[in-house]
């Protein structure tokens, strides 16, 4: 579902991606993990096309980002980690302006948000300016959006970041059921135990540079000292830095 | 080390690695950039010198008009920078990402509330420098002083700017404790009531005013604030009677107008720290929601949704966005509405000055002087309010970015929307100007295609180099306009307003001194009004092309 080839990513003479090689297939969640500053939501952002990438190619359901980029969007939905939306906009009037952006019917537009805005609990919000909102509840109103339009793929850029366990409960199992449907999700994550909990493959990146790959079981089999993803992570990226676990 | 001395170094840590990555910059850049501030202050020195000799040439009246000049364009600048502290202050004092850190470290409420005075007070008065020494220089020429006269000027200035800015600050202040979060718009309406109301009787005061002197009366009716400019209470007239009297060698009184510049700004700048201690936190609180949530429903604008039925379902979403997003900023519709709203009374009450008993030929002289006022002000909304709407899109752009919505259409969306404003505003206040000059229909019709032409080029304009300068991390729009993109915008647009106006006023000049016949003038204005078309084209086109170009290409 998501092709990337030899992506690179430079930020002047910084190489935050460095020929990635990468393939997610249809259904699967996989969970992108590395650590701060390693190129997660570079490549993430490189997917969606908020990023041009320096060299290679991205390929979404068999469409070159490149060459085609309206017709990939229209297939992709993305959650950022930090929730910055129109403040001087109230929850429905964002829906609707996400819908009328995809170019949604009205009449499929009011029945998602009744839906939506149920499962995420925003309904006694609906005259609240968006910047009277928590953190949470813009989170909160940023997948109800995303969703709308039943991207194929979706992107997520750190899912749990300011929710509440309730929250957590709802995105962990959407995920799954999502995924379960025949879509993808992509997610990026610092949680090592959201991975383990809904990731099908697990990607580890570092320095720019993939470094490790496969289901949470491929990984500690192929690890001879890590016993969890923990222990893996840690043992990875300190092998990387040069320091002792 | 106190904590405004930590503040201030923090700021001076700020500026050298501001210049540091400026140095950075292309060669080019930098090269343009003196280029063109060079000839902006040779440009405008050259027209201030040149409109000294003119008023010198008037004989009488033009010596009073000099004599008084100074003062009357302090003040005038004063008046500016009040409304630009006011503006500014809110968005430097209220809204800065750094208040929460600041209220959370160990730092004075008034300490904070200075610093931030001074950095608002920077921001919104440095740009009038560039209209001041161009000023001050030729005026120094003309009347042959020596390099004392600008220096004690600029001495002078200073306190002046802060004091001018100081206020602005203050009212700021004062009206954000004062109005309740979720009533700006009833206070705004009340504000904007008592100031037409004041307005409007002072313009029938000026109108009916009695005066001995009859040049004086004159005068008073000609240029506005002609009589107010030399009342002993205003700081513009300290610093004009103080710069007289130190280059005329009075050391005395000069020192003392001075002296009484400097302890006024003084005491303004305690006054500022006094009242941010009392008022300033419970301030911020309400505008940044932390004392409640706003209790006044936001306006929906359902009949716009609907009416909006037949175009494309993306257009439509960003017109509503934008629409909604300006229509619940009181900050952004309320000074709009200051600005026109003026403008429309001054119009509205043109035959209280007997403007349309004039002669024809100095009716569409006026007419022609309202339109270049009313393009003056289309210049500084375009600056302030449409070139900085993309970067002010902010963080939030990656919703647009997103979606499957080309940035070409993105663009051409925010200029309809500003061009259509801009025009239908600019177009209902010429009509009005005309009508009660009591022009002929050609003469309205030619005012009215200036501001049509005026509304798309200084949209366009904005809109394009607001594209092409995006800066997305930014969040005030004070720090946006005041940059190099911004500046660089409100130059090209009082470019494009002079070389629209000026050909037309130089046939009218030419009319009026009777060096040219009714024929020639009307091949005059035949020309004239291919040049606009011409101009306005390519004003419209190349910055339109160069922004969706840089949008196409831009990272979020």
């Amino acid at each position: 579902m998501i092709r990337i080839q030899n992506l690179s990513k430079q930020f002047g003479s910084f190489v935050a991606l460095n020929n990635l090689d990468l393939h997610v297939k249809r259904g699967e969640v996989f969970c992108f993990l590395g650590p701060n500053g390693a190129g997660k939501t570079t490549t993430i952002k490189l997917i969606t096309g908020l990023l041009q990438p320096t060299s290679g190619s991205i390929h979404i359901a068999g469409i070159d980002k490149a060459k085609d980029p309206m017709a990939a969007k229209r297939i992709l939905g993305y959650v950022p980690d930090m929730p910055f939306l129109y403040d001087r906009l109230t929850p429905p009037e964002f829906f609707q302006f996400t819908g009328d952006l995809y170019d949604l019917p009205r009449s499929m537009v009011s029945y998602e948000l009744e839906k939506q805005f149920t499962l995420f609990g925003l309904n006694e919000h609906r005259k609240t300016l968006i910047k009277d909102l928590s953190h949470g509840m813009r989170q909160r109103l940023i997948y109800a959006s995303t969703l709308l339009h039943q991207p194929d793929v979706l992107l997520i850029d750190e899912p749990l970041v300011g929710l509440d366990p309730y929250t957590i409960r709802l995105i962990k199992d959407l995920l799954k059921d999502y995924a379960r449907t025949g879509k993808t999700v992509f997610l990026t994550t610092h949680i090592l135990a959201l991975a383990q909990d809904v990731g099908d493959r697990i990607g580890i990146i570092n320095h720019g540079k993939m470094i490790a790959l496969g289901s949470l079981d491929e990984l500690i089999a192929d690890s001879s000292q890590a016993s969890d993803l923990e222990e893996l992570f840690l043992d990875l990226t300190a092998k990387e830095e040069n320091c002792p676990t | 080390m106190s904590d405004v001395t930590a503040l201030f170094l923090k700021t001076r840590c700020k500026l050298a690695n501001s210049f540091r990555i400026a140095r950075d910059q292309s060669t080019f850049k930098w090269v343009f950039v003196l280029l063109f501030a060079s000839s902006l202050v040779i440009g405008l020195w050259a027209l201030f010198y040149h409109g000294f000799v003119f008023l010198d040439s008037l004989g009488g009246p033009g010596f009073m008009i000099i004599h008084r000049l100074f003062s009357l364009f302090f003040m005038a600048m004063g008046g500016m920078l009040v409304i630009s502290g006011i503006v500014t202050s809110y968005a430097t004092v209220f809204r800065s990402d750094e208040i929460p850190f600041l209220i959370t470290g160990p730092f004075h409420i008034s300490s904070i509330l200075l610093y931030k005075f001074f950095e608002s007070s920077a921001l919104s008065s440095w740009a009038f420098f560039f209209i001041v020494v161009p000023f001050v220089g030729a005026y120094a020429q003309y009347q042959e002083m020596t390099m004392f006269f600008p220096v004690v000027t600029l001495l002078f200035s200073i306190p002046y700017l802060l004091l001018c800015s100081g206020i602005g600050t203050m009212i700021t202040l004062v009206a954000v404790r004062a109005m309740p979060r979720g009533q700006i718009l009833k206070a705004m309406l009340c504000l904007l009531a008592v100031g037409a109301g004041l307005f409007a009787w002072w313009l029938l005061h000026e109108a009916n005013a009695y005066m001995d002197d009859e040049a004086t009366f004159m005068l008073s009716k000609l240029v506005p604030g002609f009589r107010l400019s030399s009342n002993a209470v205003l700081p513009s007239w300290w610093l004009a009677e103080g710069v007289d009297a130190l280059t005329k060698g009075f050391w005395l009184r000069g020192s003392m107008l001075f002296a009484v510049m400097l302890s006024n700004c003084l005491v303004l700048c305690l006054l500022i720290a006094w009242l941010g201690g009392k008022i300033f936190y419970r301030a911020w609180l309400g505008v940044s929601g932390a004392s409640g949530l706003s209790s006044r429903k936001a306006l929906s604008l359902p009949w716009l949704d609907r009416s909006l039925d037949v175009i494309a379902r993306n257009t439509r979403a960003l017109i509503l966005k934008d629409v909604r997003t300006f229509l619940r900023d009181p900050m952004q519709w309320s000074q709009v509405l200051i600005f026109f709203g003026l403008l429309a009374l001054y119009f509205a009450n043109l035959r209280s000055f007997r403007y349309h008993m004039l002669p024809d030929k100095w009716r569409n002289t006026i007419a022609l002087l309202n339109a270049f006022s009313v393009s003056a002000v289309m210049c500084s909304l375009g600056s302030r309010f449409i070139y900085p709407q993309l970067s002010l899109e902010g963080q939030s752009f990656w919703v647009i970015g997103l979606s499957p919505t080309n940035m070409k259409k993105v663009l051409l969306t925010k200029f309809g929307i500003s061009a259509i404003s801009l025009g239908t505003v600019s177009m209902i206040l010429m009509a009005i100007s005309t009508r009660m000059l009591g022009l002929e229909p050609i003469a309205r019709w030619i005012t009215m295609l200036l501001a049509i032409a005026m509304s798309i080029a200084i949209s366009a304009l904005s809109v394009g180099l607001g594209a092409l300068f995006i800066d997305l991390q930014q969040r005030n729009p004070s720090v946006i306009v005041s940059g190099f993109g911004g500046t660089l915008n409100l130059v090209l647009c009082l470019a494009f307003m002079l070389a629209t106006i000026v050909p037309i006023g130089l046939l009218l000049h030419l009319q009026i001194m009777d060096q040219i016949s009714e024929r020639q003038m009307l091949y005059g204005l035949g020309i004239g009004l291919c040049w606009v078309t011409i101009l306005t084209t390519f004003a419209t086109l190349v910055p339109l092309t160069l922004g969706i170009n840089k949008l196409k290409r831009q990272e979020m």
